[in-house]
């Protein structure tokens, strides 16, 4: 009983990790008011070099601004070319990263080897989420970031540069999927192999929906989401039938249920949703 | 505060022949883009255009492939053309796909040994109902709740995806399938017929054609296709003019619904002949590469779907014949749109050097 | 150019039989097409030791050609279709997914043979291979049964299609048969490729108390290398990966085509191919257990050595009566086997296992 809470605990955290990594990317480009639809595609390069090719890409998405057709477009090229580049390493392995017992922390029963006992990228996810939190809500950075992706019209009138704010807001989002693809290529799976993203730059995308937009939610959220994936193996493993098909869906029906759940409330959705999300935003001077 | 080195600002009076110039270019740099990744794999530039772009022309049979890949990404990208236009962006077309796969798919499993000449139409007609409530889905949250439709329609693609898997391994299994997760095949009446007799074209590519007959004039013509296309340009004056959203948006997505759900049925009652794990190679995706290419217009995206499809099946060919990665053909899908929409910048927008603009500024 | 436009036209126009002259100078093409890439281990690579086994015994008579990563769907017709357009005379499927489009165009190439793995349908020039994995997993099961201490063995396992349930009731019998008071931990991943989410899945069965994990279709060593750093005892499926867990695998359950592709290859040149069911079992040599840990004691091997040898002579069976499923009922009485075709249709568990099969 007690190692399997110890995984519980620590499988949740892993499984957690790249999921908040990229969640807390896609934020930040959301945040400015851009929907980017190319997680998966960008996780399964990070995967194999990182973020090297998101400069390559990231420059075409912003001054047209259809985001759907590109993100979409991008996030094929990426699989593509994932594939391509992977293609020598198919199957290979890597050793694992080292793990850095937290001291003190980890001599707690249960709860030490369960949390405090991993990579360092596992730790660091939480606190670059308090980051996040404190850059977007105390500084200028976070201002703009919010200002743009609230209101580029206003933003720009009085002297922000929306497509530069943009721009880059997507640069470190791609750089964060990227983080995460690599995280799981490197750290838990410890080989690549093609399609091994296996869907979750969608459930990446579902997160920070699910969210709200909220830094304090994403962490949660991407915690509850681990936890579902975790806890649906334990369950099975303990002999119970459960259909797997309703449990994967879970994630994504419950994305659904909070969209329209906080859309329908006017006042709540503005609070937190960027309000031009995912619109085109030309500048003319 | 960081500005960038230039600006970007609309071409006022967009006409003629530089419409066509976006797609050429994306065309062209796919082009050299297939040269370099296939000369990176060790195959030699004229072999890679021979492979890509003239073999899958070849023969009869290759033609047939073509036009095979090409029916599902037309009828699909005509259904969503219509409604992008209308600014509603329904990405769900994968996930409405499948459900009209699994719709189509009931009537030929309930009826086996039917010999009903009327199987088809109605598969067809059932399958459209199954894509068309799952876009419906999508509509009611945005108009009855104001949930984004891109959110939703994301979704339930991936609900979709674990519907079928269940359905496979489930309720509609092969009683006598050795427990493999498939269904029994479809009977006789439950096929598409096929067109030269030869090849594996259907008469699937005939229905798509004419979709593109009627979206063309749904959209030129019709009083509908007219509003909906204001709606989408300009809310407001069609707002004032009396056109509601609530509709445009029910209309948008159940229209390109039933065309997702046509082409799943096309799919199973064509090439494939059951329902089985793997219905579509991402043509829900691919369509709307397909959508966006042909300039969200009826012919463009004739030509559109032709060059996408000769693409697969020169892709699948070229991997066959000379041994080139799957992956060259995904990444090249990610090319032409990618490449696309970078020229669609140039064509549309005028980009001009901050520095220049400072200068006239002063003069 | 021009010639190749006429061969092609030619194979596609019901793929007469082409210029029969020029063909007894060159090499006879052959084309096999993978679902997956060819890696350094697993499924794919096992399929392309028998290729380089026919390309071995036949020398210049044959050439190959590798189309690998081909997702299952109607996509792959295209592929075949075009190794047959490009003259190849016997096409190896590789996956089970490829059998419908594969078996039309046997029928419209009656000049070109064709083998296909997992199948159950069979023409005059397509035949089937299968693996008689759950005898090797038999074996394997008996080894779990003897090392574990926890007396709990963990199973990762891909799809409930009937070979892996074959597979797991196999390991249940012959653990259980060593062992009466060994525990079986399912988990079905679901999928045939998402590395992270098999590790997972691994490492929950280990924290549930497996000291042996079972890793059924598993392409990539993901299960292995959990195994290694967690500590415990691993059998995978396809290719010896003891060089990914030294300490770990307690057996590789490993698939060796070379004997069954160069006899149908041969077949094939000489004009007398019959497409059968080719099953192949530990006495075919197509399945075996490689990679034995040395944590079992020469007693201990000799049990296992002598279980596989009665199996080989078709004394014993894995699937001997009388056997009872999960519910009691009995499914094989005393004194019979399981037939064939119940074997590769198993949709029950047996006795002794809890949890019921994904639907």
């Amino acid at each position: 009983m007690g190692t399997t809470l110890v995984f519980l605990l620590s499988g949740t955290l892993l499984a957690a990790t790249p999921l908040l990594l990229a969640a807390m990317g896609e934020l930040i480009v959301e945040r400015a008011g851009i929907l980017n639809l190319s997680i998966e595609g960008m996780m399964a390069l990070g995967a194999v070099v990182g973020f090297a090719t998101i400069m390559a890409t990231g420059s075409h998405w912003l001054a047209l601004g259809n985001q759907v057709a590109t993100g979409i477009a991008v996030g094929i090229l990426g699989l593509g070319l994932s594939g391509l580049i992977g293609k020598p390493y198919e199957g290979m392995t890597v050793a694992p990263m080292k793990r850095i017992p937290i001291p003190v922390l980890s001599e707690i029963p249960i709860i030490g080897p369960g949390l405090f006992n991993h990579s360092a990228l596992v730790y660091l996810a939480p606190l670059l989420a308090v980051g996040l939190w404190w850059m977007l809500r105390s500084t200028r950075i976070g201002l703009i970031i919010r200002a743009v992706g609230e209101s580029p019209e206003s933003a720009h009138a009085i002297g922000y540069s929306v497509l530069m704010t943009r721009f880059l807001a997507v640069m470190v989002g791609g750089f964060m999927a990227g983080l995460a693809g690599a995280f799981i290529a490197t750290v838990s799976a410890t080989l690549w192999s093609d399609g091994m993203i296996a869907g979750r730059g969608w459930i990446v995308v579902a997160l920070v929906v699910f969210a709200t937009w909220r830094v304090d939610r994403l962490v949660i959220g991407a915690w509850l989401f681990g936890l579902a994936t975790i806890a649906e193996l334990l369950v099975q493993g303990a002999g119970i039938s459960v259909p797997s098909q309703l449990l994967t869906s879970i994630p994504y029906i419950a994305t659904i249920i909070a969209i329209s759940i906080l859309s329908m409330d006017g006042r709540k959705m503005r609070l937190n949703a960027p309000a031009s999300l995912g619109r085109t935003y030309n500048s003319t001077a | 505060m960081m500005r960038l080195p230039w600006i970007v600002e609309p071409r006022i009076g967009r006409t003629g022949p530089r419409a066509l110039l976006a797609p050429l270019i994306a065309v062209v740099t796919t082009v050299v883009a297939a040269v370099i990744l296939m000369s990176s794999q060790g195959v030699a530039p004229s072999r890679a255009i021979w492979q890509l772009y003239v073999a899958p022309l070849s023969s009869l049979y290759n033609l047939s492939e073509v036009l095979l890949k090409m029916a599902p990404l037309l009828i699909i990208a005509q259904g969503l053309a219509i409604g992008f236009r209308a600014k509603v962006w329904n990405i769900g077309a994968e996930g409405q796909l499948l459900l009209g796969a699994i719709g189509g798919s009931l009537l030929p499993l309930w009826f086996n040994d039917s010999v009903n000449p009327m199987m088809l139409p109605t598969m067809a007609m059932c399958g459209m109902l199954f894509g068309m409530g799952w876009a419906a889905l999508a509509a009611f949250l945005r108009t009855r709740f104001n949930a984004n439709e891109i959110l939703v329609t994301l979704m339930l693609n991936s609900i979709a995806l674990q519907l079928l898997y269940y359905l496979v391994s489930g309720p509609l299994r092969d009683p006598y399938g050795f427990n493999f997760p498939q269904s029994a095949l479809f009977p006789q009446v439950a096929m598409l017929p096929s067109l030269f007799g030869m090849g594996r074209a259907n008469v699937s590519i005939i229905v798509a054609l004419l979709a593109t007959v009627a979206a063309w004039i749904f959209v030129e013509r019709s009083m509908t296709g007219y509003k909906l296309q204001v709606g989408g340009v300009a809310p407001d004056a069609a707002r004032y003019a009396g056109f509601r959203e609530k509709r445009a948006v029910w209309l948008s997505l159940c229209i390109g619904g039933a065309a997702a759900g046509l082409a799943g049925v096309f799919e199973v009652a064509g090439p494939l002949g059951q329902l089985q794990r793997v219905v579509s190679p991402g043509y829900g995706f691919a369509a709307i590469i397909v959508a966006f290419l042909g300039g969200l217009n009826a012919i463009g995206i004739l030509f559109a779907a032709f060059f996408m499809a000769v693409i697969y099946v020169g892709g699948d060919m070229a991997q066959a014949s000379a041994g080139v990665p799957y992956a060259v053909n995904t990444s090249l899908q990610g090319v032409l749109l990618v490449s696309y929409i970078g020229a669609r910048l140039f064509v549309d927008y005028r980009v001009r050097w901050r520095r220049d603009i400072t200068q006239q500024g002063v003069n | 150019m021009k010639r190749r436009l006429t061969n092609w036209i030619a194979a596609a126009c019901m793929a007469l039989p082409l210029t029969g002259i020029a063909a007894t100078a060159e090499p006879v093409l052959i084309g096999l097409i993978y679902p997956t890439p060819v890696a350094d281990v697993g499924w794919a690579k096992q399929l392309d030791l028998g290729r380089e086994a026919v390309e071995e015994a036949f020398g210049d008579r044959v050439t190959t050609r590798v189309v690998e990563n081909i997702p299952e769907g109607p996509d792959a017709s295209r592929v075949v279709n075009q190794l047959v357009a490009d003259g190849a005379k016997f096409v190896v499927l590789g996956s089970f997914g490829y059998m419908n489009d594969g078996l039309r165009l046997a029928q419209r190439s009656p000049d070109v043979d064709f083998i296909h793995a997992s199948g159950f349908r069979q023409a005059e020039n397509f035949g089937t291979f299968t693996a008689r994995s759950y005898e090797a997993f038999y074996l394997a099961g008996m080894a779990a049964g003897m090392v574990t201490e926890s007396n709990t063995i963990g199973i990762v396992a891909a799809f409930a299609i009937p070979e892996v349930i074959a597979e797991v009731n196999a390991i249940t019998l012959a653990a259980r048969k060593e062992n009466p008071d060994v525990n079986i931990r399912i988990v079905w991943v679901n999928s045939w490729f998402d590395p992270a989410r098999e590790q997972e899945a691994a490492r929950a069965v280990i924290s549930q108390g497996a000291d042996v994990v079972f890793s059924l279709h598993q392409d990539t060593p993901s299960v292995v290398n959990v195994a290694q750093a967690e500590g415990v005892y691993v059998v995978n499926t396809g290719s010896d990966m003891s060089a990914h867990g030294p300490d770990a695998v307690l057996g590789s359950v490993v698939h060796d085509w070379s004997s069954y592709f160069v006899e149908a290859v041969g077949a094939s040149l000489e004009g007398n191919f019959e497409g059968h069911d080719e099953r192949g079992g530990l006495a075919s040599g197509a399945v075996s257990v490689q990679a034995w840990n040395d944590v079992l004691t020469e007693e201990q091997m000799a049990r296992i050595n002598e279980t596989e040898a009665a199996l080989i002579s078709g004394e014993a069976h894995v699937f001997a009566g009388p056997l009872k499923d999960q519910s009691g009922t009995e499914r094989v009485a005393e004194g019979e086997a399981l037939p064939d075709p119940e074997i590769f249709a198993m949709n029950w568990l047996v006795e002794g296992l809890t949890g019921s099969l994904p639907q």
